[in-house]
């Protein structure tokens, strides 16, 4: 039997026994009602907004009721304000307490200050359509931003670099952990012998590893399909980049997921029983609740900063926060592509490593491995 | 006869001289550890450890705890790496893919608590190679013979521990291994289950697997087993089939049942030991040269025998002996 079918096979069990129970499937239920939530709670806390929208001269008659009216479905007023030329509504619109949003009726555009709100993008064509008496689907409006690229943050994207990275904390942290009480369960219980006059140590931890990250990718996908679904109906007031945020957190979920299971296999492989598994897991998520705080401070203090541009391309703070910073601004291709490599390759040193702290760790009986025990076990030939 | 024991110093040999004829000696057929030594920091837990299982026999390792069986055991599946010498399987060193065809039970009973029985019987198969229809046919097939059947959408921590035993059992042979090696497989069983797990090793030797297991249950094996080897301190001290090694001990046994005797009456002939009293029956051991006449003789004139027994000790005995060494 080949390595890649051995590897299949424990793969399979991994998630096949995961979806058994029944923690697993609440859990992302649970994950998926929040996000479900955060959408609603905005609607739920202010019940009704109030649009301030500027319209260039002439104002056709008919648009204020038709704008109330199409901002009906969404619990929005929209009050409307002409303004004599493009300029001058240029003008309120900088001001944020003037004006959220101009209306170029010669030009068909719509344009927001930084980022396009969707709802009020929503309620504007429906209410044009309906003053000129089109029928959909063909649109009326464009959207635009006055400056998209003022280098200043929008509140949505500061959220989805924030909820991006304590996503990939909670996920790391959580998946992480499952592999180390995996690997724990197996030796604890003795089942380890018998699967290893079988299968190869490093087979059984890749197997392992790749079974528990399909199911933490599965769920990241879930959470990010939903998100988009909701953005896409417009829901979510979020920035035009959210599809590229989402994916970068699944995508980097997997590559800091490989880079942190290793650690925390070897982590298992050296504790002994059940009891130990809080403490055998402390340096790791430690190491990654500081990755975490070191990059938020780091980053939210000046994500053009030194420290910020270094943080995003160390293995160890890569995974959170590099989603986290390109959410912000705009990371180099170089950076992505220098982190991307750099993460590789720690993973690649890891998995030699830590793989050897596993294979000797798994047999090994008695009390716990000290980390410098666990060191002298891989080293020995 | 040369037979037993084998010398500490002489170790170095092949341990075969004990084995009947016909069977292939250590590594040309079936499994076979030549001149084994492994060393866990200050101990010694094998020392040139030689002794063969052919195909289609079964063999008892017997040693008192600590003399190395499980080492040796582990060192078969690789779970051990061994300083020095080889395991063999027809001849050839075992790797990875040739384990695949073999079947254990380890001291440490252990399966996966909260799978349910018969997908962790089929996980095992496939782990050993088995398609994955050959795998669900040969769970059904092991729980069905261990009577299991009802029990197949269990989880393993829901079964009483003699289930569990079984599903252990199962776990070893779903893959109808070539070879079959046991760790203790007869300690904490109830007789009813002794049986049952005899039977089942008897019919895979009898299926052409050759089969390995550790044992205190001497008088057990004695029953079962055609061939023992015997390991103390790392060393294999004795190897050959049961009834050979009993011949070749320089003890033999007599057992005695006299009418009208004496309490705490002894033969008074030089060399005969008591071993015990048990029930009017009195069990004597006494040097290979000692002539039983005399024993008889010496009774006759104090008593009526009622039962004379005379023959070679127990393997129980034999063991004993070779641990006095």
């Amino acid at each position: 039997m080949s390595a890649r079918q051995m590897v299949a096979l424990v793969a399979r069990r991994e998630v096949r026994e995961r979806l058994r129970s029944r923690t697993f499937l609440y859990g992302t239920l649970i994950l998926l009602v929040c996000v479900g939530a955060s959408a609603a709670a905005p609607a739920l806390v202010a019940p009704e907004t109030t649009y301030r929208i500027a319209v260039t001269e002439p104002v056709p008659q008919g648009l204020g009721p038709a704008l109330e009216r199409a901002g009906d479905p969404f619990d929005t007023d929209v009050r409307l304000q002409p303004v004599g030329s493009a300029a001058a509504g240029r003008e309120a619109l900088e001001d944020e307490d003037v004006a959220d949003a101009l209306l170029v009726l010669g030009d068909d555009r719509l344009v927001f200050r930084t980022t396009v709100d969707t709802e009020l993008a929503a309620v504007a064509e429906s209410a044009v359509r309906t003053v000129r008496g089109h029928a959909p689907p063909a649109p009326e409006l464009t959207a635009d931003t006055l400056d998209p690229d003022n280098g200043e943050s929008s509140d949505a994207a500061v959220l989805v670099a924030m909820a991006g990275s304590i996503l990939l904390l909670i996920s790391l942290s959580v998946y992480g952990q499952w592999v180390l009480v995996g690997v724990l369960e197996e030796k604890s219980n003795r089942v380890v012998e018998l699967v290893l006059s079988a299968v190869r140590s490093r087979h059984l931890l890749a197997g392992k590893v790749i079974g528990i990250g399909l199911m933490g990718l599965g769920q990241l996908g879930l959470v990010a399909g939903l998100t988009a679904a909701l953005f896409v109906a417009g829901v979510f007031d979020a920035p035009a980049s959210l599809g590229v945020s989402a994916a970068l957190v699944v995508s980097w979920f997997a590559l800091g997921f490989a880079l942190y299971a290793f650690g925390f296999a070897a982590a298992g492989a050296m504790a002994s029983e059940q009891q130990d598994a809080a403490t055998a897991a402390q340096p790791l998520t430690v190491t990654l609740a500081a990755a975490y705080m070191v990059g938020y401070i780091a980053v939210s203090a000046d994500s053009g900063s030194v420290l910020a541009h270094v943080l995003t391309v160390i293995p160890l703070t890569a995974p959170l926060v590099l989603p986290a910073r390109n959410a912000l601004v705009r990371v180099e291709l170089w950076e992505h592509a220098l982190a991307v490599v750099l993460v590789l390759v720690s993973i690649y040193a890891l998995v030699r490593l830590a793989g050897r702290v596993y294979d000797r760790g798994l047999l090994h009986t008695g009390p716990r491995l000290g980390l410098r025990t666990a060191w002298r076990l891989a080293h020995r030939p | 006869m040369s037979v037993i024991p084998v010398e500490g110093a002489r170790a170095t040999e092949p341990v075969e001289s004990a084995m009947s004829p016909g069977h292939a000696p250590a590594g040309q057929d079936g499994l076979g550890l030549e001149h084994v030594g492994k060393r866990f920091d200050s101990v010694q837990a094998l020392v040139d450890c030689s002794f063969s299982v052919p195909r289609g026999r079964m063999l008892g390792f017997l040693g008192p705890n600590g003399a190395g069986k499980t080492t040796a055991m582990r060192a078969v599946f690789g779970l051990v790496r061994i300083d020095s010498g080889s395991v063999l399987w027809d001849g050839c060193p075992v790797g990875p893919s040739r384990r695949l065809r073999f079947g254990y039970m380890p001291e440490e009973r252990g399966l996966y608590p909260r799978m349910p029985l018969g997908p962790q019987l089929e996980y095992f198969g496939r782990l050993h190679g088995l398609g994955a229809r050959d795998a669900r046919d040969a769970a059904r097939a092991w729980l069905t013979r261990l009577g299991l059947e009802d029990r197949a959408g269990a989880k393993v921590e829901e079964l009483s521990h003699g289930n569990q035993q079984r599903a252990q059992l199962a776990a070893a042979l779903v893959h109808e291994p070539d070879l079959l090696v046991l760790d203790e497989p007869f300690a904490g069983l109830d007789p009813i289950a002794v049986r049952m797990l005899a039977e089942v090793l008897r019919d895979e030797a009898a299926r052409g697997a050759a089969v390995l297991f550790s044992s205190h249950q001497l008088e057990l094996v004695e029953d079962i087993c055609e061939e023992v080897a015997v390991i103390d301190r790392g060393r294999v001290v004795a190897t050959g089939d049961v009834d050979t090694l009993r011949r070749a001990s320089r003890r033999r046994r007599i057992e005695l049942r006299l009418e009208g005797a004496e309490t705490g009456w002894l033969p008074g002939v030089e060399g005969v030991e008591l071993v015990e009293r048990r029930d009017g029956e009195i069990r004597l051991l006494t040097g290979r040269d000692v002539d039983p006449a005399e024993v008889l003789a010496a009774a006759a004139r104090t008593a009526r025998v009622v039962e004379f027994r005379y023959g070679p000790p127990s393997l129980a005995q034999v063991f004993l002996e070779l641990m006095e060494r």
